[in-house]
């Protein structure tokens, strides 16, 4: 019995953690946590973080990349792709991935101090940060071939990718804690997701939409991050009218309320195995 | 001191509501003492216990903990099975404020836990006498007031049951415990009160030995 009764122990006697402390130190542990397992999972797992993103454009790039030049003015193909790439991947993988916090992480409750919800607001920002990082990786390489790489407007940029992601993180909290309750919601949710990636205007700007469909077009709302985003970045992109930040930062605003006024009622069903 | 005011408990199954696991159980566990819980199997022992730990919330009721609580330990709750022990170790260290003294405490309980190398493999390749070590060491290596066990030494080998005793003999003139456990041995060793659940309502008895004797006749009938 070396430590029952040290000399750390004593002097911790009275001292009581404020809420605020003991959530800090959570979130910290569970991003470590998370980040030990997703960055060193198998062999050089980091590796394909980086790869991945890289694959996919150079595949879409071939396909798309000329004709894109082609037919939208005043954009570069490539960066155009990748905007559109980075757009709808931060959505799709901080939803996805966030959407299963609360199942990889079910031991985790056995200690109080650690809540549902945590593992799910922790899980969406280590995507951002990874999502980032290969953002940067891959913009720079485009950089190293020639591209003109700096966005003309980089506070539009980032204002659009953090919209783009907290919607992201709505969609995660609400999916995580209406899995958990209803699991079929799961599967429905993965099957709207595909869809989606032809609908957000990934490989083409919103105005090759005829105007008689574009209303329907511009409800999904990661369609407008995605244009903002471009907005940001080529000086000359013709934007198409009815594209609107705000309209995308609504959708973040209800959904992320919405998610935790869903983890709030039901977070005490969301601990049970 | 813990305070449990008429809780009740049921949970959401797949078909709808469950049956009532307990139906307004109340009682006060006073500082210090070691507590015996003792009922037949489904008789909610684990449920009471998860409330007790704060995991799990009583559907109507009030329970207090006026003191430091530890989590449940049993059943190799509460490791994560892709990490390794150290990891494992080193998140309960910070998600209860350790950053400071981990290195410390880490060596503490790799020493207590004698797992040898294993300490750096995955605990999902742990048998269930080594999860019972470790999260034993874990739970040790904190200053609660009040340790829960929910049989947490039932699957130990003969040196590990010599530990735990050991540890437990040296906690009881400072801290609480209360235990879940069929070994009577163990139970008259450690408590000196218990509960008997029965049908949803907690029965106190000072003495254990009255609790065993209720929870006896109550099965040979």
């Amino acid at each position: 019995m070396a430590f029952a009764d040290g000399p750390a122990n004593v002097q911790n006697r009275n001292f009581v953690r404020s809420p605020a402390s003991i959530t800090w130190a959570v979130w910290k542990a569970i991003f470590i946590r998370e980040a030990v397992a997703r960055l060193f999972a198998g062999r050089a797992a980091w590796v394909w973080i980086l790869v991945e993103p890289v694959v996919h454009l150079a595949f879409l790039n071939l396909l798309f990349g000329f004709i894109i030049q082609r037919v939208v003015s005043g954009v570069e193909g490539g960066l155009f792709i990748t905007t559109g790439v980075l757009g709808f991947l931060i959505v799709q993988n901080t939803a996805m991935r966030s959407k299963e916090a609360i199942t990889a992480n079910t031991a985790l409750f056995t200690y109080r101090q650690v809540l549902p919800v945590d593992t799910v607001l922790v899980r969406a920002a280590l995507e951002a940060l990874l999502l980032m990082m290969s953002a940067l990786f891959l913009v720079t390489g485009l950089g190293l071939l020639g591209s003109k790489i700096l966005p003309h407007d980089f506070l539009l940029v980032m204002v659009a990718l953090s919209a783009l992601w907290l919607s992201g993180l709505g969609l995660g909290l609400m999916l995580s804690a209406a899995t958990e309750l209803v699991p079929e919601i799961g599967k429905v949710t993965d099957m709207l997701f595909r869809p989606l990636y032809f609908l957000s205007g990934v490989m083409f700007p919103a105005s090759a939409i005829p105007p008689a469909y574009r209303d329907w077009f511009l409800v999904n709302p990661f369609v407008h991050g995605i244009e903002t985003l471009r907005v940001g970045f080529f000086p000359q992109y013709h934007v198409a009218d009815g594209v609107s930040l705000s309209y995308l930062l609504g959708f973040a605003l209800v959904t992320v309320c919405l998610g935790l006024a869903l983890h709030v009622r039901f977070g005490a069903r969301l601990v049970m195995e | 001191m813990i305070i449990v005011d008429e809780v009740y408990k049921r949970y959401q199954t797949d078909h709808g509501v469950g049956k009532w696991v307990l139906q307004g159980a109340t009682f006060t566990i006073p500082p210090k003492l070691n507590v015996g819980l003792v009922g037949r199997n489904g008789a909610g022992k684990s449920t009471l216990l998860r409330l007790i730990g704060g995991i799990d919330k009583p559907t109507r009721g009030r329970i207090e903990r006026r003191c430091r609580v530890s989590w449940p330990m049993g059943f190799g709750g509460g490791l994560q099975g892709v990490l390794t022990g150290r990891q494992n170790t080193k998140f309960v260290c910070r998600i209860h404020g350790h950053e400071q003294d981990l290195a410390d405490r880490l060596a503490n309980i790799q020493e207590f836990a004698e797992l040898g190398d294993a300490f750096d493999e995955p605990v999902k390749t742990y048998s269930s006498g080594m999860k019972s070590r470790l999260q034993f060491a874990l739970s040790l290596a904190f200053d609660f007031d009040v340790y829960i066990s929910d049989e947490v030494t039932s699957t130990g080998d003969e040196a590990f049951r010599k530990k735990t005793s050991e540890a437990f003999e040296k906690l009881a003139d400072r801290a609480g415990l209360i235990m879940v456990s069929h070994g009577e041995g163990l139970l008259r060793k450690f408590c000196t009160a218990g509960i008997w659940l029965h049908e949803g309502k907690a029965h106190w008895f000072d003495r254990l030995d009255d609790a065993l004797k209720a929870y006896k006749q109550s099965i040979a009938v």
